[in-house]
Order: C-alpha cells, then sequence, then structure tokens
C-alpha cells in the first residue's frame, strides 16, 4: 500500500466525517434518525458542481473558486433541510424517518430528471478541488464548531429534547426551534460534504446519493457511539476504512459490510465510544461519573444497615 | 389576595371521555393550593391544561390576568408556570448537575455566535449558569449526588431533582403532580417542610396534587376536590374532611377497590 | 374511456403485487412497531427462487410458485432470529430495528450480488403473451392471473387473522404486545407467524415481479414503493396496506399513461410526503392523542 492510496482513503474518511459529525448533533445529540441525508449531501455535490465547474464543460457551470461552492452548497442544502423540517419535524418517531427517507429519495429521483444537471448520467466535469489539506481544515473546524455548540445553551437544549421532550418544552425549551437548528445544520455539513465530495470524485451521479448512502452515514453515527463526537471521529475512520480494507475480497465486501452492521446492533448497542468524548474534560467528567455512583451506592448501603439496625 | 392563576369553566373531552368538566377554582399569590380527588379524577389533566400540553375543549385559564390558553408549553414555562411530573421524567442520561444547568438555560442570552466562538459574554453568562445550577442544589441537599447520572438517583432524590430543576427556571407557580409517590413517611415529612420552604425562599406560589393526606392536609391553605372530572368541594382543610360528598367519594372508590 | 379502463386494470394488477408486499410491512409494523427494511430483501429472493425453480429445475409453473413462497417464508423467520430477536430481547429501540434491518437488506442484496452476480435476468415465458379480448379492451392474461391470484391471498391471509386464533393472537397483540405477554399468549410464537405469513406472500409478490419486469438483485429498491404504500394506507393496518396499494398502483399507471414516465417513480414520494403532512396515520390509521 502506497501513500496516494492510503491518502486517498483518509480524504474519504474526513469527506464521511464532515457529514457524520453533522448527524451526530441530529441523531446523537437531539435524538432525531435521518434516513435521507444523502439527500442533503446530494444538493451541497450539484450545488457545489454547478459553482465551481468551468462554463466550456458539460453540463456547463460558472466556473467560480471553490470556497464559493464550499458556502453556496453546504447553504443550499441547510435552506432545503429548512424547508423540510418545517413539514416533517412535528411527526413523531418512526414518522419523522420515513419522511427524511421520502425526501431523499424525492431528492435524488429529481436530480435523475433535471438534465441540467446531466439527469441520470450523472456530471463528469467536477474540478478536482478536494485537497488533503482542505479536508483536514475543513474536519478541525466541523468538530471545533460541533463541540462549541453542544457545550452551550443551544447545544444543551437539543440534548434535553433528546433526553425527554416533554419535560424539555416544560422546562422553557422551544422544542421546534431546538430541532429545527439541529437539522439545519446536520443539513449545512451533509452539504459541505457533498461539495467535497464531488470535488474528490470530479464525476457526480444521483444513484451515488441513494438511500443506501444515508444509512451508511446513520450506521457510522451509531458504531461511534450516540453523542459523542470522538465517537463520530473514530467511527467514520473505521467504518469508511473497513470496506476499503475488504476491496481485496471485492464483491463480498458488502455482504460483510452488512453482517457487521447486523452484529454491531445486535452486540454492542453503545458504540464504540457510548458518549464518551476522548477529551481530557470528557474524561474528567466520565471518571466523575463513575466515582458518584460508587459513592452513591455505598451511602446507599450504609443507611440501608443503619435502618436495619434501628 | 389577588390571585396568581385564575381557572374557570374549564373542560377537557377526549372523544366520548370528559375528563375535566367545567371545574373553576383560584390560586392566590403565595398561596398552596391542594388539588385531591380519587384515581382518574382529571387532576393531572388539569396540569396538563394549564401548562400546554393539552388544548382545553372549553373554558378559560388566566395566569396573572392574561389568558394562556393556546400558547406553547414552552411559552408558558416562560412567564413563570412550571412543574413536576407524576411519572418522572428527568434528562435520565444526564447528570444531576446537567439536569439543573440545563433548566438554568433562561438565565442566560448569549447568541448562537457568541456561544460557537466562546466570546466573553458567553463565559461570563456560562459561569453565572454554573453558578446558580451549584447554588441550587446545595440549598437542596443535592450537592453530594452533583455527578450522578439521574436515572441512577434514589426515587425520592429523583423526585426532589425534579423540584430541582423546575426551580432553575424562577418560577412564579409551581405544579407538582404527587410528589410524595413511592415516600416513606420520613420523607413525606421532609417533602412538607420542602414545599413550605420553597415557597417563602422562592416567593412562588404551589398548586399540589396528592394521594397522601397527611401531607394535603398539613400544607395546604386551601384544597380542591374532583371526582369523575367534577369539582366537588374546596375550602379549607377542616371544611373538606367534614365535607359529605368527599367522604362519599372516597369511601366509594375506596368500595370499588375492593371489589376490582 | 378504452385507454381510460386500459390503464385502471394495469394499475389494479402492479396494485395487487404492492399490496402483497406492503402487507407484509404492515404486518410487522403493527406488532413490533417498526419498519422492517429487509422485507425488500426477501421479496427479491422471492423472485429469484421462483427463476431458478423454473429455469434451473425446470420445475412446473406451481411448484416453483410454492417453492419460491416457502423459501421466501424461511428467510424471512431466519431474518427475524437473527437481526431483531436479540434486540426484542434486550428491549432495544426502535431505530435499532431499523438499522438492522437495513443491514440485512445490504446483506442479501449483496449475497445475491456475490453469488448469483448482478445481471438482469428475464422470466421463460409461463402464460401466453396474446391478451384476452374483452370488447375492445385487451387484458394482459398475466395482469389478469396476477391479479386473481393476488387477491385470493389476501382474503386467504384476512380469513387467517379473522378467523384463527392464532390469527387473534395477532389482532390482540397490535393493540398491545406487553397486555398479551402477560395474558399468557406466546409473544415469540406470534412473531414468527407474522414474518412466516409477510415471507409467504413476499415470495409470491417477488415471482409476479419478475414475471411481470425482470429479476435483478436491487429489486429491493422498488419494494420501497410498496412500503410507501402501507404508509399512504396507515401503517399497521391490513385493509390500509391493501387500499394504499391499489390506489398507488393506479396513480402510478395514470401518471406514467397521461404525464410522462419519468414522474412515475417519483410520485409514490410525493404521496408519501403529502400523506405526512396532510394525514401522516394515512387513510385508515388511528389517531390518538398522545398521552403526557
Ligand atoms: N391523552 C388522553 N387520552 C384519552 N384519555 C385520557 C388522556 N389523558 C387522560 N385521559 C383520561 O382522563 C381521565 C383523567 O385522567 P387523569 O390522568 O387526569 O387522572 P388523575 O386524576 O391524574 O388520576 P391519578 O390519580 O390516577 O393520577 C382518565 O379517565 C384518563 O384515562
Ligand atoms: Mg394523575
Amino acid at each position: 500500500m502506497d501513500w496516494t492510496y492510503i491518502q486517498g482513503i483518509l480524504m474519504l474518511a474526513g469527506i464521511n466525517m464532515i457529514a457524520v459529525l453533522g448527524l451526530s448533533l441530529l441523531t446523537g445529540f437531539t435524538g432525531l434518525f435521518s434516513f435521507g441525508h444523502a439527500g442533503f449531501m446530494a444538493i451541497g455535490a450539484y450545488v457545489g458542481a454547478w459553482i465551481s465547474a468551468s462554463p466550456a464543460s458539460t453540463p456547463a457551470g460558472m466556473g467560480l473558486p471553490f470556497i464559493l461552492a464550499i458556502v453556496g452548497g453546504g447553504a443550499a442544502a441547510g435552506v432545503v433541510s429548512y424547508f423540510i423540517g418545517r413539514i416533517s419535524l412535528n411527526l413523531k418517531g418512526d414518522y419523522f424517518c420515513i419522511a427524511t427517507l421520502g425526501f431523499g429519495e424525492a431528492i435524488r429521483l429529481i436530480f435523475n430528471n433535471v438534465n441540467r444537471f446531466g439527469g441520470a448520467r450523472g456530471w463528469p466535469g467536477v474540478p478536482s478541488n478536494s485537497s488533503f489539506l482542505a479536508i483536514l481544515i475543513a474536519d478541525i473546524v466541523a468538530v471545533l464548531f460541533l463541540a462549541n455548540l453542544v457545550k452551550s445553551r443551544h447545544g444543551r437544549n437539543m440534548i434535553a429534547v433528546r433526553e425527554e421532550e416533554l419535560a424539555a418544552q416544560i422546562a422553557g425549551i422551544d422544542v421546534f426551534r431546538s430541532k429545527m437548528t439541529s437539522l439545519v445544520i446536520s443539513a449545512v455539513y451533509a452539504g459541505v460534504a457533498g461539495v467535497f465530495f464531488a470535488h474528490y470524485m470530479t464525476f457526480i451521479q444521483p444513484k451515488m446519493f441513494s438511500l443506501t448512502k444515508s444509512t451508511e452515514l446513520t450506521i457510522i453515527v451509531i458504531f461511534g457511539g450516540l453523542g459523542s463526537i470522538s465517537g463520530s471521529v473514530l467511527g467514520a475512520l473505521v467504518l469508511t476504512a473497513l470496506p476499503e480494507v475488504l476491496r481485496a475480497f471485492e464483491i463480498w465486501r458488502l455482504v460483510f459490510y452488512g453482517a457487521a452492521v447486523i452484529l454491531i446492533m445486535v452486540s454492542r448497542p453503545k458504540g464504540l465510544m457510548g458518549g464518551l468524548e476522548l477529551t481530557p474534560s470528557g474524561i474528567r467528567k466520565w471518571t466523575a461519573e463513575r466515582n458518584a455512583l460508587r459513592q452513591a451506592k455505598a451511602t446507599l448501603l450504609a443507611e440501608d444497615s443503619g435502618r436495619k439496625e434501628d | 389576595m389577588a390571585a396568581i392563576l385564575h381557572i374557570r369553566d374549564l373542560t377537557k373531552q377526549f372523544g366520548g371521555l370528559t375528563a375535566v368538566d367545567a371545574v373553576s377554582f383560584s390560586v392566590p399569590e403565595g398561596g398552596i393550593v391542594g388539588l385531591i380527588g380519587p384515581n382518574g379524577a382529571g387532576k393531572t389533566t388539569i396540569f396538563n391544561l394549564i401548562t400546554g400540553i393539552y388544548r382545553p375543549t372549553s373554558g378559560s385559564i388566566e395566569y396573572r390576568g392574561k389568558s394562556i390558553v393556546g400558547l406553547e408549553p414552552f411559552r408558558i414555562a416562560d412567564m413563570g408556570i412550571t412543574r413536576t411530573f407524576q411519572n418522572i421524567r428527568l434528562f435520565k442520561n444526564l447528570s444531576v448537575f446537567d439536569n439543573v444547568l440545563t433548566a438554568c438555560h433562561l438565565s442566560a442570552n448569549y447568541s448562537f455566535a457568541e456561544a460557537i466562538l466562546r466570546l466573553p459574554r458567553f463565559r461570563a453568562q456560562e459561569k453565572h449558569l454554573t453558578a446558580k445550577a451549584e447554588e441550587l442544589l446545595g440549598i437542596m441537599n443535592l450537592s453530594d449526588y452533583r455527578d450522578l447520572i439521574a436515572n441512577n438517583l434514589p426515587y425520592g432524590l429523583q423526585r426532589r431533582l425534579e423540584i430541582v430543576r423546575a426551580l432553575a427556571l424562577n418560577p412564579k407557580l409551581l405544579l407538582l403532580d404527587e410528589p410524595a409517590a413511592g415516600m416513606n413517611p420520613d420523607e413525606t415529612e421532609q417533602l412538607m417542610r420542602l414545599i413550605v420552604r420553597i415557597r417563602d425562599d422562592f416567593g412562588l406560589s404551589v398548586l399540589v396534587i396528592e394521594h397522601h393526606m397527611d401531607l394535603i392536609m398539613g400544607v395546604c391553605e386551601h384544597i380542591v376536590v374532583l371526582n369523575f372530572g367534577e369539582k366537588i368541594a374546596e375550602g379549607s382543610a377542616d371544611e373538606i374532611s367534614k365535607n359529605a360528598q368527599v367522604i362519599e367519594a372516597y369511601l366509594g372508590t375506596s368500595e370499588e377497590a375492593v371489589d376490582a | 374511456m378504452v385507454q381510460f379502463l386500459q390503464q385502471l386494470i394495469n394499475g389494479l394488477s402492479i396494485g395487487s403485487v404492492y399490496a402483497l408486499m406492503a402487507v407484509g410491512y404492515s404486518l410487522v409494523y403493527s406488532i413490533m412497531n417498526f419498519s422492517n427494511f429487509a422485507h425488500g430483501g426477501v421479496i427479491m429472493l422471492g423472485a429469484y427462487f421462483g427463476f431458478f425453480g423454473l429455469t434451473l429445475l425446470k420445475l412446473p409453473f406451481a411448484v416453483a410458485f410454492l417453492l419460491a413462497s416457502f423459501g421466501t417464508l424461511l428467510v424471512a423467520i431466519i431474518v427475524e432470529r437473527i437481526a431483531y430477536k436479540p434486540l426484542r430481547e434486550r428491549k432495544a429501540p426502535f431505530l435499532y430495528f431499523i438499522i438492522s434491518a437495513m443491514g440485512a437488506s445490504i446483506l442479501l442484496e449483496n449475497l445475491v450480488i456475490a453469488t448469483i452476480g448482478p445481471t438482469f435476468r428475464t422470466y421463460p415465458e409461463v402464460f401466453p403473451k396474446t391478451p384476452i379480448e374483452l370488447g375492445p379492451l385487451a387484458i394482459g392474461r398475466l395482469d389478469l392471473i396476477i391479479f386473481v391470484i393476488s387477491a385470493v391471498s389476501l382474503s386467504f391471509l384476512i380469513f387467517f387473522i379473522d378467523k384463527t386464533k392464532l390469527g387473534k393472537a395477532i389482532q390482540a397483540a397490535s393493540y398491545n404486545v406487553k397486555a398479551c405477554a402477560l395474558m399468557g399468549v406466546n409473544t415469540d410464537k406470534v412473531i414468527l407467524t407474522v414474518f412466516g405469513l409477510g415471507g409467504f406472500l413476499a415470495g409470491i409478490a417477488g415471482v409476479f415481479f419478475g414475471m411481470k419486469y425482470t429479476v435483478y438483485p436491487q429489486i429491493g429498491n422498488i419494494t420501497t414503493k410498496s412500503f410507501i404504500a402501507a404508509v399512504f394506507g396507515g401503517l399497521g393496518s391490513l385493509p390500509g396496506a391493501v387500499l394504499g396499494s391499489v390506489l398507488l398502483g393506479i396513480i402510478e399507471t395514470f401518471v406514467a399513461g397521461y404525464l410522462s414516465s419519468q414522474f412515475r417513480d417519483l410520485i409514490a414520494f410525493v404521496i408519501l410526503i403529502a400523506v405526512l403532512v396532510l394525514r401522516p396515520t394515512g387513510i385508515m390509521g388511528k389517531v390518538t392523542e398522545d398521552k403526557a
């Protein structure tokens, strides 16, 4: 394995990581599950391609700088997600999932039919702008943004919604707004990931953004552990690399992948990190919680035996 | 005394069932009012109506002279009404401290951008929130359990934590739904003192649902009795304990309970 | 007018295949409250079982047909045992079921690609192509047979649910699984029956789907539409699933016939979104106020 090959896998993992971090906010921190985030990636990818592709290529683009493609792709996904959220965020549990699935597939089918963007045949002329460095910077920004968000009142409100929606409302939290903020941010992340993806592959096609892609993102979030940013980072690295490593088995790799998904669900429901953060403060918090539990057990035992002696 | 909460002809129907039937009563500013009645009498439904979780079929709810019917629950909480739940609803996987800290959010107003960029206003206000949460835990004797995951807290303390979380919102009116459920007489006794103390210290008004008659008779200045959704009596503890209809309602249900 | 009737008949035919698939989603949803996305993979296997029964084994149609339906019955039960039972026992949240189902669906699809290959295969001609002439109308022989057998199978299902003891247990469990378990109903058996029934009908649907179109590993993607039909009718309701499917079949055919065949696939999702916005519980689902 040479460096270019490894670098390629890392870049793909880094791109996936952006989308996964976004979905982690929605799923891990806000408790909403989406099977439509590939749709937001598609929007980012196509809008990004449209902004940066050369006007001379077919389909024609605008030939603007890459940075504008990133901004435009992310913003477009965010705007679309806002309208989807208006419609679907009030739905309960399973039905929100189903709605996102419907929207995700609808977005893909729409791109299938838009000839301006190449239709089902795809868009071949996307400039190759996704450099290793650009992806790395995007990942760092994405992690910092998320880490600061979840440790603010806005982020805590989202966590409260995940934990107990009714109690969150009663605690004066505008649940709908928290969900909406979370959804839009996660869609922007997905959109940006889509832009990077398009400029990494240099060729995009609607069928790259199918339900399977959405599922893959959710699987990575769960594999990493709900409510853990470090889990999402590790999850994206491991689960993007895994199918690539399995590429030697070529046709069997997705069979293994499916089996692995079932195995993860069945055996390790808390995921890699199980809500824990691999940072100094995260570890401190974890130890504090463990000590508190041990102490509480000790006090209760003491009280119990005290009562018996009475 | 002026009324902080004024309920008139409040009615709620679920399909054919009238859970609350033209009930009227008020809670005076600074008062502790008890809401009692047999199982299924409609007590919790009234809480759900006041806090905006259900919309009334008809009738009015006025809080400090303004109608709050049709407002969303979080707005009602914003205005100063908050509650605890009969079947405890804590943020289960968060620590005791984080439960309270989350509920303190109304005492901060830094913007989204300030949070992401960690600007000074964010830092200052977060410090203030942390101090406030610590202080509340201290007042309510929960500091020892600060880092415990709420779900691991003993039952009685979970109920107390729910009250702390409610207090974090700086409420003016606190609704307690069976706060003594599952507590032993000792703990109930403690709770009674606690209710009176928070009313005095925090200057709020309390409406409490309870089945423990000792608690109700001990702390409530005024008691409202419901049966099958209707108000059958109201008055002081003395008046209620002598009321023939109330005695019948309770005896009636206890007989049914024996039959069942 | 003739064209209208012709379209209606086509719509009914495809709608009845959707119905065979949709009841599988709905049955599982009614008991376990999650959308079993592995069902698409089971249907796909049914199409292959039937195909190889006819071509490799050279079985008569009726035998190949039964082979397919009993084969998928078995597959559905195996999927339940491996992918869901451990989750059930752990009382995992519904999402884990959905993800596990997605995993099973990825596994089945790619297992077929790896072993049989990704190529499209066409069923041998079982029924003559010549249509039955009914006045000015020409009804495809296959369409008619599909419609009749589907209707018979669905009637059998409804009979089973309404009249047998096990069927009644399924109904009871769909109201309240926990209460049923307390009353001594063997919920494990109920769940196996539900998967078995869904799997059996999935086999029939797979064969018909393969005969009407072609067989390929990604058939599962098309079956998403039957899932939408189940949502359309009201997830968890059997009559709803049938009604939703027939309506979807008809609407699709009309859209393809009168507007453009490009919108054919899109219309299902448009319906899905409209239903979720206007009436999330579908046509026949119950509307309830949440308990606080
Ligand atoms: N969301 C709902 N849908 C239908 N019926 C409801 C709903 N909520 C409450 N009810 C019914 O309204 C009636 C009153 O219920 P409520 O919970 O208010 O009683 P309660 O007085 O709090 O009783 P308890 O002492 O048992 O808590 C009951 O018959 C209950 O079944
Ligand atoms: Mg109650």
